[in-house]
């Protein structure tokens, strides 16, 4: 019995890392729409990302780091992962070790065309792409494929 | 100089808003790419009654996913006459390693360089894999995806299939523009 209480003590200390990430919201057209409601009063960045994106990962770290240093002065980063299903997991592996402030999207809607064209009429789908939107809402700037951090921070400062 | 910088910005989201949606019906024009031995080609030279133009390259894992499936496309439709031109425009991807990657995968199609990817400015191209299929006046009848899912299992709608089946059939493409997500075209930062 006492064993079996060690064993189970065990498996639970083996399996927390694991359970300890939380899991991935997913967002369709609708849900975009409301995660950007739910922020509005903050200066966002929605920031379109997915592990197989080199430059994505590559520049994860340095907008964490810029968020921590503008969070107090009204800023908001918002990740939303471009994975699919089978690249969910290595997702939240990712965003755990880069310590990227939660809440973590992931898109699912039923038609990739349909939630890019919702995002932004003007938008191919490429990544790295970020959403600069301003306190009330209105998106203000894109910036689409790699983009130097200083530039997306001139444009947040602009309007914290 | 911030009106200047208005402007600019303005301008910016006007051309990208061409680029997402004006680019089928347009004529873009004559342009040249380079076989991977440097020699310059023309795409007259390489286009016919319905010619695909795919952006594709070695390092994205999205374009790699799709390696299989447009050998089969070249497989199915190159005898039917459509003419394909398989362009890397990434800076980072020299022709070499452009070379090596078509060596590996067994391509059995060629593969373009795009210096200073001039091409992928003209079409206003922006990730890989994208797909842009040309009617024989030179006009985009059809701007997009290849399919709808890296995952072929997942996979609903073919849509440069369908649009090449359009063609050759003497209809009309539907849908004429779509989108994927994709790596982004590796442009030199100017």
């Amino acid at each position: 019995m006492i064993w079996n209480v060690r064993l189970l003590f065990a498996a639970a200390l083996l399996a927390a890392p694991l359970c300890a990430q939380p899991a991935l919201q997913p967002v369709n057209e609708t849900g975009y729409q409301e995660l950007l409601a739910a922020n509005k009063g903050k200066v966002v960045l929605v920031n379109f990302w997915a592990t197989w994106c080199q430059p994505c990962r590559a520049e994860m770290p340095q907008l964490v780091k810029m968020e921590a240093s503008l969070r107090a002065r009204g800023f908001k980063l918002v990740t939303v992962s471009a994975d699919e299903p089978e690249q969910e997991a290595f997702a939240r592996k990712f965003l755990t070790q880069t310590k990227v402030p939660g809440p973590w999207y992931v898109k699912r809607p039923k038609s990739d065309n349909a939630f890019i064209e919702a995002v932004d009429r003007r938008w191919s789908g490429a990544l790295p792409a970020s959403y600069l939107y301003d306190r009330t809402g209105r998106k203000r700037q894109m910036f689409v494929g790699e983009t130097a951090l200083a530039t997306i921070e001139a444009a947040i400062r602009k309007l914290l | 100089m911030r009106r200047i910088l208005n402007l600019a910005v303005c301008l910016s989201w006007a051309a990208a808003a061409w680029a997402q949606s004006g680019i089928v019906g347009a004529k873009p024009g004559e342009f040249t790419l380079q076989d991977l031995k440097g020699s310059s080609v023309s795409a007259s030279a390489l286009s016919g009654n319905v010619t695909a133009l795919i952006f594709i390259a070695t390092k994205c894992p999205v374009s790699n996913a799709y390696n299989e499936r447009m050998s089969a496309l070249y497989r199915d439709y190159e005898p039917k006459g459509v003419k394909f031109i398989f362009v890397n425009s990434n800076y980072n991807e020299p022709a070499a390693e452009v070379d090596e990657h078509r060596k590996s995968n067994a391509f059995p199609f060629a593969v373009y360089k795009d210096a200073g990817h001039v091409v992928a400015d003209l079409f206003h191209a922006n990730a890989t894999p994208e797909a842009f299929v040309l009617d024989s006046s030179g006009t985009v009848r059809y701007h997009g995806y290849i399919d709808d899912s890296q995952n072929p299992g997942r996979v609903t709608k073919q849509g440069l299939r369908l649009a090449l089946d359009a063609l050759l059939g003497g209809g009309s493409v539907n849908p004429a523009e779509t989108k994927a997500f994709g790596c982004s075209i590796k442009r030199i930062k100017r």
